[in-house]
């Protein structure tokens, strides 16, 4: 089944290699962002199955445009997976707390991206 | 994944590693001034947050190139200049050094 990801981070060679690898491995369709207002806009126009989110950018943060896409019924209820380098466990616990499905860590493995998040969100076919 | 896909993935990757290299090398720039401008004024708060806007990037996209150690020592600098108040003789040597073990990280990734 042929899924559609959207990938929201404000460096270009990380959404890059994220795309790429998903494409890949993964077949799947992915768009994407580099700023939480791009993204917001993409999700909300073309309603992605997940969304990739990327915490640490400039003018909305990722957990700023969660909160956004939160609010919107368009968007309310696509799974979104927060990517962070940060890796304090205080962090990690305020993400989680936020209501993301998942907290991943950067750098991620392009060779196994797909997996772990076909693997989060029960997605069967990888 | 198949092999087809592997092969294929590792030839991409390699054609943005070149691609992105120079902006790689751009942050390393800016961390080794900001580190440099810190050992003259400790307590630069500006040089401060250049320096770890550019070790989290660092951290965040070496390993995905496949320098996982260059993550990890961008994350110790980053831990490094996340701490409070002016930085001691200490922590600025502690911190020149990272930045030279990761200088020889990055040197030491060939383009091909």
């Amino acid at each position: 089944m042929s899924r559609r990801v959207l990938i929201i981070d404000d460096e270009e060679d990380i959404r890059e290699v994220a795309a790429l690898s998903l494409e890949t491995v993964a077949g799947w369709d992915v768009l994407v962002a580099g700023s939480g207002a791009a993204g917001i806009a993409k999700a909300r126009e073309n309603r992605p199955d997940a969304i990739l989110l990327d915490v640490m950018m400039p003018g909305m943060d990722g957990p700023t445009t969660f909160r956004e896409l939160r609010s919107l019924p368009e968007t309310a209820d696509i799974p979104v997976i927060l990517l962070t380098a940060k890796v304090q466990a205080a962090d990690q616990k305020r993400f989680s707390d936020l209501g993301v499905v998942k907290v991943m860590f950067k750098p991620f493995d392009p060779l196994v991206l797909a997996q772990e998040i076909a693997a989060t969100l029960g997605w069967q076919e990888l | 994944m198949t092999e087809d896909a592997a092969a294929k993935l590792a030839e991409r990757l390699t054609e943005l590693w070149r691609s992105s290299k120079s902006t790689v090398l751009e942050r390393m720039l800016t961390l080794r001034s900001a580190c440099e401008r810190l050992t003259q004024e400790p307590s630069d708060a500006d040089a401060r947050t250049r320096g770890l806007e550019a070790a989290h990037k660092l951290s965040g996209v070496l390993g995905v190139f496949g320098l996982p150690q260059g993550s990890e020592i961008a994350s110790s600098i980053e831990f490094l200049l996340e701490t409070k108040g002016p930085l001691t003789a200490e922590t600025l040597t502690a911190l020149q050094r990272r930045v030279a073990d990761l200088d020889a990280v990055i040197a030491s990734k060939p383009d091909e």
